[in-house]
């Protein structure tokens, strides 16, 4: 492998957010910058552009300039890239990058949760997602925040002064939206109402930590990862049902994808070097 | 009135690449066969004969004044309301959609049916097309499993001959040697053409998706043969001039894609998720047969069968101890510097799957990666798909 540094770039497009992440590939990796933009009603292609350009132009670099654009999540949207990775690949490589100690990650996107082993290499080992159900992904806590007034970063600190949590649908967001609107209307505390939705959630996201071998620790990635109340009901969950994992959220959650793919990019772009020599 | 095809058959040499590519899906989406009833309206002789995968010999077809017409079912393109009440749950889709269009008259214009034998689903399906139409030709067509030409050549002959009095019986033609000799050497053009594209997509497969590709392939499979040798020449003009990057995906092989075709959106989901398809088996009928037949002969009818005999491809629909297809199989992903091999079989595909365990076995043993999938015809979801291909492409670039 090459002993130089240079600049590689990773663009996770997700269902809700668009994360990019600039990174000087060579050992250690630095990761520069981090973007998280949301694509609202927007052509996704365009704010790529747009935020690959504003990038580039902030740190005085030319496209050239970077030695590996990589994609990953719903890469056809991204029109200027050399190569692109699967979403579990980069998730545990971003993760992995600031917590070499890991040994499983749980990504928690917008429309889908996955559960990711890996080896102390950042390899994947094994993995395992959810399927097409809204209920327990980040749109649905989303949705469940709007329909009570508050902003995503209001929700955990809520939702860790609740006393008595309110019972909810594990099953149906569906179903679980009705529940809120009639806790609302029988004047259940906000924080129970946020808290029972968040063991809900995490009552199904630990039933998918069962499905597959993981070791502790474990990095919760992805944009649900920075919601305290989430992953302190995580952690109730799992006492709950008797696995003793240590679970955190990864530093720069929501990027974890991007950083990854930039890291990934970065060596392959030695690989192939290395290959053509 | 000129008829709604025959304007792509005059402009051949001013189509510019995103036409021709238009072209080959119009007559990808055209499921009422509109350019072969154009072609058979123009001249009173002319019949059409429709033929199931994988391969007949379309030159006795041709030299019988015959436009041979493949029937690859109808994708997700038409619902199936009676298809599924001829066949259990447990036959794959394919036959299901033919029979629906049988049904709802999309192939009213057909003269005869072809039933190549590779399978029993596609033998039952001849016998329900000789239930449904009396008055056309239904064959089910023969190929010798014995390979030495004094068993399988001479059985095989009595069958091309058998198959051309009978198909020339529709329009008062007999087989001519000259005409034989001549549609013979359009063919070996059209095989000759459709390697160079294969080469040039296996060389620069950034500058040709793999869906573009099987759509030019596809046409060839309605359109006649002259104007598919004129189209694909001019497509070959066109592509090198394309300006394109190539992107850091794997090399593929996709295998077992040979009758059922798989969903435009799985070939592209397949590329998008990172694997280059370099080679594959999609339309394997019209690249049967590998190299020239001769086209200057007394017996072009013994031409054709020698080729067949001596000159096929590998599939699993053929059993050939002589030539195990593993070795064929490996031999094509040294040949395209290929990474890995797809195996992408419909579901309930008795050959491909029964060979499936045999070839990743051989794989294997060769240290050549493999994944395996399954589809149907109308598949719409291709999220497993996207998921299979990816972490297969991530393995291979990240920690091969």
């Amino acid at each position: 492998m090459t002993n130089e540094t240079f600049h590689t770039l990773g663009i996770d497009v997700g269902s809700s957010y668009i994360k990019l992440a600039l990174v000087r590939y060579g050992e250690p990796h630095q990761v520069i910058e981090v973007i998280n933009e949301k694509i609202r009603k927007r052509n996704p292609t365009h704010v790529i552009d747009r935020l690959v350009d504003e990038l580039l132009e902030r740190h005085r670099l030319r496209y050239e300039d970077i030695m590996y654009v990589a994609s990953t999540g719903e890469g056809e949207l991204v029109s200027r890239k050399r190569g692109h990775f699967y979403s579990m690949t980069t998730h545990a490589r971003g993760a992995w990058h600031f917590h070499p100690q890991i040994r499983a990650v749980v990504d928690l996107g917008a429309l889908f949760n996955r559960v990711i082993s890996l080896d102390s290499g950042a390899r994947v080992s094994n993995y395992t997602m959810t399927g097409q159900c809204a209920s327990g992904t980040g749109q649905f806590l989303e949705n469940i925040s709007r329909y009570l007034g508050l902003t995503l970063e209001e929700v955990g600190p809520l939702s860790l002064q609740s006393k008595n949590p309110a019972v909810t649908s594990g099953i149906c967001a569906v179903l679980a939206e009705t529940d809120v609107i009639n806790m609302v209307s029988q004047g259940i505390p906000t924080p129970d109402i946020i808290k029972g939705i968040h063991l809900s959630i995490a009552r199904r996201i630990v039933r998918l930590m069962r499905k597959i071998k993981i070791e502790s620790p474990v990095a919760l990635t992805g944009g649900m990862a920075q919601d305290i109340g989430l992953t302190e009901a995580m952690r109730e969950m799992l006492a709950e049902a008797d696995m003793k994992l240590e679970v955190f959220a990864a530093t720069q959650p929501e990027a974890a994808g991007a950083i990854g793919a930039a890291i990934w990019g970065g060596y392959r772009h030695c690989k192939l070097l290395e290959a053509a020599a | 009135m000129p008829s709604r095809f025959a304007e792509s058959r005059s402009r051949i040499s001013d189509l510019t690449l995103d036409e021709a590519f238009q072209t080959a899906k119009k007559l990808f989406e055209d499921l009422s066969f509109g350019y072969a009833t154009d072609w058979k309206s123009e001249q009173q002789n002319r019949r059409i004969v429709g033929f199931l995968p994988i391969y007949v010999p379309r030159e006795i077809l041709h030299a019988l004044d015959m436009l041979p017409v493949g029937l690859f079912g109808a994708g997700d393109k038409i619902p199936v309301v009676r298809g599924d009440a001829y066949f259990q749950s447990y036959i794959c889709h394919l036959p299901r959609t033919v029979i629906e269009m049988a049904l709802n008259d999309s192939l009213k214009d057909f003269d005869a049916f072809l039933f190549p034998a590779i399978c029993d689903v596609i033998r039952n399906l001849s016998g329900i097309f000789q239930l449904t139409y009396k008055d056309k030709l239904v064959r089910f067509l023969d190929f010798p499993q014995n390979f030495q030409s004094a068993v399988g050549g001479v059985f095989y002959r009595h069958e091309l001959e058998r198959l051309a009095a009978d198909l020339g019986a529709l329009n008062g033609k007999s087989l001519s040697t000259d005409a034989l000799n001549h549609s013979i050497g359009l063919y070996n053009q059209n095989r000759a053409l459709l390697k160079d594209l294969s080469n040039f997509r296996s060389s620069y497969p950034h500058k040709l998706s793999a869906a573009d590709h099987y759509l030019i392939l596809r046409a060839g499979q309605v359109m006649t043969v002259e104007h598919h040798n004129a189209y694909v020449e001019r497509i070959l003009e066109l592509l090198p001039s394309v300006e394109a990057i190539e992107a850091d995906k794997i090399r593929v092989v996709v295998s077992g894609s040979f009758c059922e075709q798989p969903p435009l959106g799985l070939i592209r989901t397949v590329e998008n998720a990172g694997c280059y398809i370099v080679d594959d088996d999609f339309q394997l009928g019209l690249k049967w047969t590998e190299g020239d037949i001769p086209d200057k002969t007394e017996d072009p009818v013994g031409a054709l069968v020698n080729a067949y005999l001596n000159n096929s491809t590998f599939s699993s629909a053929v059993y050939d101890g002589d030539n195990p297809k593993e070795i064929s199989l490996e031999r094509q992903v040294r040949e395209h510097r290929a990474d890995g091999v797809i195996f992408c079989a419909p579901s309930f595909c008795d050959p491909a799957l029964l060979d499936r365990p045999i070839l990743e076995k051989a794989m294997e043993r060769k240290h050549i990666r493999h994944i395996g999938f399954q589809y149907h015809e109308n598949l719409g979801q291709f999220h497993v798909v996207k998921e299979q291909a990816g972490t297969f492409a991530d393995m291979i670039k990240l920690w091969d």
